[in-house]
């Protein structure tokens, strides 16, 4: 049976063993030769009805009614079988018919869970990328205020210093005259020599004290560079030597830094931004020798397109976990209060700026390497 | 659509009978088994489970065979009611030639008969046919029951349908399920005959068609 609507024949409801069975116990019954059959022959045949359609015959040498009953008998088997692959037929093509739909609904499913997954997706990857513009902004932002006010402190501080400290030292230059002036004036063997000569020593210990606040006061108004605009040409030897002369007038024992500094071409950069993030370097290295050891600072030009700056100290290094935070915004190590944890961060902002990479490395107890590569040309 | 062999003469159409759950369209084939007296009838194939409910579907063959020759054979089939068995009322409707929409006259049962006929409407739609060229014969069943619709509402809500007048009919008492029968052969007369021409190529006209397929012998059972 094809559908449950086709009219079956015979042989689509009864297989030939049946029919043999059928025909076989009919006979039985009878206690004459019948047949069931799907053609009538040429013989005596009764028809086998089925939804009104002939579909097959009764034959045998027999009385009519005794083939009519065996028809009917048939009949109501037929029936009954027709009955089962009615409901056998439609219940399979209704179950297909249900698992398509549901194959479909699955598909059709699946289809929009992929849609929303690579939606939400895109979304997280967009979320994150804003995430991160907000994030340097707001460092910059944070960078470019904190730069601003240590620039305006330190070119008002040089400028305060500056005047008093030119008075002062002309006149102890002055006064240095005079001794000469009262030393000649002096009867030899005056009670006032000694004083004499030890005031001498007083002016010039003040002379040596008020040059060295002098240089000081000129490597603030370097560092601050305020009067300096955007990107200039810096010259990075000099830059990185006032920054380590600030750090090591910052340091109570100043440390002992020797340098190798090669030959370098001035690169395009801001020259404040530059000495902040060098002076930041140093200034860590410095407090990482507190206890003992030794800064090494190198510059190199490794090639036509790089200058290369190392920072090397022998002091307490850095373990693994914290070198992972090291460059985090106020990641810090030291008690609260000493340090702000924004050291490196700027200083990696200011080289990333300016194109450049910043790399550490460390040992604990060893020490650590820093090493900075900035380009030679503005790209 | 009707299904027609050429060679051995051979028109068969399709009738189904559809409905909201129990509104008795089983009762309603059963009531045409026992009172129409057609040339030919089959054995009524009645396909229920448990508790009497259609589980797929129940058939009733009859047939007539006019003068020229032509065998026509009407398949009378009814379809599962309840909302779960929707393939199964698909599968039965698809290719139909006439429906017999069996609804319940009873108050509480108006939304599930909305609700059927809604389906029978999108059913069609999914087998392909149209519900405005469909004939379809609407009967609300079970008018010997109490709280049920009254008969002017039903007529006045079916006016402007091209369904219209609604057969009243109780199928458990026996009266108007051969004039619901009779109604659809009408309408399914037209459609046919536009089709296959049974006026002028076999001699049928629509009186011979209602009244043999629908031969009651006797007296039609009226409310």
């Amino acid at each position: 049976m094809r559908d449950f609507e086709h009219d079956p024949s015979l042989a689509e409801l009864l297989d030939p063993k049946a029919i043999s069975q059928l025909s076989t116990l009919l006979s039985s019954l009878a206690d004459s030769e019948l047949q069931l059959e799907s053609s009538a022959g040429s013989g005596p045949a009764t028809p086998v009805e089925l939804n009104l359609d002939t579909i097959g015959w009764i034959t045998g040498d027999n009385p009519e009614p005794r083939r009519r009953a065996a028809a009917s008998l048939v009949e109501v088997v037929l029936h009954y079988v027709y009955k089962y692959r009615l409901a056998a037929n439609l219940h399979r093509s209704t179950t297909e018919a249900s698992f398509q739909a549901l194959e479909r609904q699955n598909e059709a499913l699946r289809q929009s869970e992929t849609r929303y997954r690579e939606l939400a997706e895109s979304l997280q990857d967009r979320v994150d990328s804003q995430v991160e513009v907000i994030r340097q902004a707001q460092q910059e932002l944070y960078e470019s205020a904190r730069l601003r006010a240590v620039g305006y402190l330190a070119a008002g501080v040089a400028h305060e210093i500056n005047n008093p400290i030119g008075f002062i030292k002309s006149n102890l230059k002055v006064a240095n005259e005079y001794v000469d002036e009262l030393e000649e004036a002096l009867p030899e063997q005056h009670t006032c020599q000694d004083t004499l000569a030890d005031f001498r020593a007083l002016l010039e210990e003040s002379l040596a004290g008020s040059t060295r606040i002098a240089s000081i006061v000129a490597d603030l108004k370097a560092f601050s560079s305020i009067d300096q605009g955007e990107y200039v040409s810096c010259n990075i030897n000099q830059l990185l030597t006032t920054a380590m002369h600030l750090v090591q007038t910052s340091h109570p024992d100043a440390p002992e830094m020797t340098t190798t500094l090669s030959d370098l071409p001035d690169i395009p950069g801001h020259a404040a931004r530059l000495s902040q993030a060098l002076f930041n370097v140093l200034d860590n290295a410095a407090k990482a020798v507190e206890d003992g050891g030794t800064i090494a600072v190198q510059t190199r030009h490794t090639n036509a397109d790089t200058i290369r700056i190392e920072v090397t100290d022998t002091g307490c290094g850095i373990d693994a976990q914290s070198l992972d935070h090291i460059f985090d915004p106020f990641f810090t190590t030291r008690q609260v209060g000493s340090g702000t944890g924004l050291g490196l961060t700027v200083a990696r902002e200011t080289i990333t700026a300016h194109q450049g990479s910043i790399d550490i490395t460390s040992d604990p107890g060893q020490g650590t390497r820093v090493v900075i590569e900035l380009p030679a040309k503005r790209k | 659509m009707a299904d027609f062999d050429e060679d051995q003469k051979k028109l068969v159409l399709k009738i189904v009978f559809y409905g909201p759950a129990l509104s008795g369209k089983t009762t309603n084939l059963m009531q045409l088994h026992s009172q129409l007296t057609p040339e030919r009838m089959g054995e009524l194939m009645v396909l229920e489970t448990k508790d009497d409910r259609t589980l797929f579907f129940d058939m009733l063959p009859i047939g007539m065979r006019s003068q020229s020759g032509l065998d026509l054979r009407l398949k009378l089939y009814t379809v599962p009611g309840q909302v779960q068995h929707d393939s199964t009322r698909k599968a039965v409707l698809s290719r139909a030639d006439g429906v017999i929409f069996v609804a319940d006259s009873q108050r509480a049962q108006q939304h599930n008969n909305a609700v059927s006929f809604d389906n029978l409407d999108q059913n069609l739609q999914k087998v392909g046919i149209d519900i405005e060229s469909l004939p379809i014969a609407l009967q609300f069943n079970k008018r010997d029951l109490p709280d049920i619709v009254e008969e002017a509402t039903l007529r006045e809500r079916w006016k402007s349908t091209p369904w219209t007048p609604p057969v009243m009919a109780s199928a458990l008492q026996g009266y108007g399920i051969i004039e619901t029968f009779q109604v659809l052969l009408e309408r399914l007369f037209v459609t046919i005959d536009a089709e296959h021409g049974l006026n002028c190529r076999f001699g049928i006209d629509k009186a011979e068609f209602v009244a043999r397929l629908s031969n009651a012998g006797g007296e039609v059972h009226h409310a």
